[in-house]
């Protein structure tokens, strides 16, 4: 079941009608004077169409299995999702902390000593940032 | 006469001490990201963009597309001396790598670098000469030949990066409908914004960018535990005098190549150094030691790259309409600046488009430099371990993400893309051309109701106006053509197949 293009062509199709249903809320209107949801209507339909076609061409390729490593990419995800919400209720310091302590653990190893020198380097970055180009970063 | 004085007036512009200054920093981190593993020019972009968001225009646009055409020039650096192909410099690992390995690895660096600068110098005289040429001829363009000209433009990208046109127009569609997201310009109705004020302005690009390019690639990279041994070998720059010449005459055909390319709709550097390596293989008068590292090899398709990367800038500033991914991005940030690309652009900001054009060479002069006496120290950046690395990539993705609107919902946003990119590119789905749908899908609506509008509800506008009806034709025969490749691949596969199964049964009889 497996099977890489057909995956593709499956997640595509569920784009199309995530957007084409979506699109049905809006008014439609006319070609001639068309509202705002005619177009993406038009665009998802022709997603649907091609998301469709590479299912049936899956019938015919040489069947590839898909590889997902979801331990990395929920590592990433909740490095960034650390970063946010420290960032949001307490301070950005933290948050940057947060992110290279939890973002280490996709790594082939785990120092503690290493996440520190990157957490200085990076605040000395985000501070460098504040003062020189100005960026308005809630760091403390 | 005209094109000495605009490049005059472009010079005076592009050498106050300000701007030489952000074409310098430009051209040392494009060269220095371009270097490292897992960030192609899209990333490199997108992860700078927000920090030129405090710098004047021109100054601004000129360390863009100087960190653009200086990750090219890193690239092929990486390339060389380890052969680490990014998504630029796959033909530079052919022969390039090949002269490392024989020892050369410094005449292979320094045919490169001085291959780049005659590339660019030749680009630039194309750039100069075609781009206001070609922007009065932008004018003729009505609402219908734009929306035919961005479908083909999707048509050619989808075939050039992906391979395959299904793969690469789906990826436009995408694109094209998270353009969607935000407020309808023409009726005020809010789309796909999931009741979330913050969504009302739309998603941003550096959203897209950096999820998709950013933080899907990091992830893809640590699936795939690359550990890179950094370079320790020789290298002897200068070349003798007989080397020297033999880069010549490849790096000209290659500077020629790479012009033209670069124009074309879905053209850019990589086609345009495959063509290159080619032309070099069958006309050059070593072909016979092309790839075995042979400095043909190197010169002809570095010429050709970095004249391609600069020339696909013509599309953009005079027509409007970005050729590839990269100049998707370019034109996001024009944008961003307050700029519109187009055919208005030349006359209205001058002094942003010479000054530009002026800048590339410029830029170019800081490249050689940067690239052949320097090239040892700026190796040492692959002492530095991808697990030190990629933490420092994510932070500068959330402060980028960040330092746009200041708001922490757009991390959020930034992750959900990179969740999105991470899913598309282990289904081996290059979202290269989502960034092309997503800048572009926007103006395709805008101008495809218009002309609706303007035909009052008739298809036919687009067959019946000449520009738009014969790029509309162009399309039909690239359909067609890859549907046929595609039953033929299969035909030869499963004949292939067939062949396979009966050799097994004799070998089972036998």
């Amino acid at each position: 079941m497996n099977h890489r293009d057909r995956l593709k062509g499956i997640f595509l199709i569920a784009i199309a009608l995530a957007f084409g249903l979506g699109a049905l809320n809006y008014s439609i209107g006319k070609v001639e004077r068309a509202g705002p949801g005619f177009f993406p209507l038009l665009v998802s339909s022709i997603l649907f169409v091609l998301g469709v076609a590479m299912v049936v061409r899956a019938q015919f390729t040489k069947r590839v299995p898909a590889e997902f490593n979801v331990k990395n990419i929920a590592i990433i995800m909740s490095s960034l999702a650390a970063f946010a919400l420290l960032s949001a209720y307490a301070n950005m310091i933290l948050g940057i902390i947060a992110l290279v302590f939890v973002s280490a653990f996709a790594g082939q190893d785990y120092s503690v000593r290493r996440n520190l020198t990157i957490s200085a380097v990076l605040i000395g970055i985000a501070f460098a940032f504040k003062l020189g180009l100005d960026l308005q970063l809630p760091l403390y | 006469m005209d094109i000495l004085h605009n490049l005059a007036f472009g010079f005076e512009h592009a050498l106050t001490m300000q701007n030489i200054m952000f074409c310098a920093i430009g051209c040392m981190v494009g060269t220095l990201v371009g270097l490292l593993p897992g960030l192609g020019p899209l990333a490199t972009i997108s992860l700078l963009l927000p920090l030129t968001f405090s710098i004047p225009t021109t100054g601004a646009l000129i360390m863009l597309a100087g960190i653009y055409y200086g990750a090219q020039y890193g690239d092929s650096v990486s390339a060389i001396t380890m052969k680490i192909p990014h998504a630029s410099s796959i033909v530079a690992c052919i022969d390039g790598y090949q002269m490392t390995l024989n020892g050369k690895t410094g005449l292979a660096l320094f045919t490169a670098g001085v291959s780049s600068f005659i590339g660019g110098t030749v680009a630039i005289v194309v750039l100069a000469a075609l781009a206001p040429a070609l922007g009065e001829v932008a004018l003729l363009f009505g609402p219908a030949d734009y929306t035919a000209l961005m479908l083909f433009g999707f048509v050619c990208v989808s075939f050039v990066t992906t391979g395959s046109l299904i793969d690469g127009l789906a990826m436009c569609m995408v694109g094209v409908l998270l353009g969607q997201i935000g407020t309808d310009v023409n009726s005020g109705v809010q789309r796909y914004t999931l009741g979330l004020p913050f969504l009302y302005d739309g998603v941003s690009l550096v959203s897209v960018a950096l999820g998709c390019f950013g933080i899907a690639e990091i992830t893809k990279n640590l699936d795939g535990h690359i550990e890179r041994s950094p370079f320790m070998g020789e290298i002897k720059l200068m070349p003798t005098w007989p080397e020297f010449k033999r880069i010549i005459p490849s790096a000209l055909r290659g500077s020629l190549v790479g012009s033209f390319l670069g124009i074309m709709p879905g053209g850019g550097p990589v086609i345009a150094q495959f063509a290159a390596y080619a032309i070099d293989k069958k006309v050059s008068k070593y072909k016979h030691e092309i790839g075995h590292g042979a400095i043909e090899g190197v010169a002809g398709q570095a010429a050709a790259d970095e004249a391609a990367a600069r020339t696909s800038f013509i599309p953009l500033m005079s027509i409007g309409i970005p050729e590839n991914a990269v100049m998707a991005l370019m034109m996001g940030a024009f944008i961003i600046k307050g700029i519109q690309p187009g055919p208005n652009m030349i006359s209205a900001h001058p002094e942003l488009f010479w000054g530009l054009v002026a800048s590339m060479w410029i830029g170019n002069c800081f490249l050689l430099f940067l690239n052949v006496p320097m090239v040892r120290y700026l190796l040492s950046i692959f002492k530095i371990p991808y697990k030190v690395l990629f933490p420092a990539i994510l932070f500068f993705c959330c402060i980028g993400t960040y330092s746009v609107n200041g708001s922490l919902n757009d991390v959020a946003v930034t992750a959900s893309f990179g969740l999105m990119g991470y899913i598309f590119l282990r289904l081996s789905l290059d979202p290269a051309p989502l960034m092309l749908g997503f800048i572009l899908g926007p103006m395709l609506e805008e101008n495809f109701r218009r002309s609706l509008l303007l035909s009052r509800g008739s298809f036919t506008v687009f067959v019946t106006r000449p520009i738009a009806g014969t790029l509309i034709a162009l399309i039909g025969l690239f359909v067609l053509w890859s549907f046929f490749v595609f039953v033929r691949e299969m035909r030869a596969g499963r004949l292939a197949r067939a062949e396979e199964g009966a050799a097994a049964a004799a070998l089972e009889e036998g």
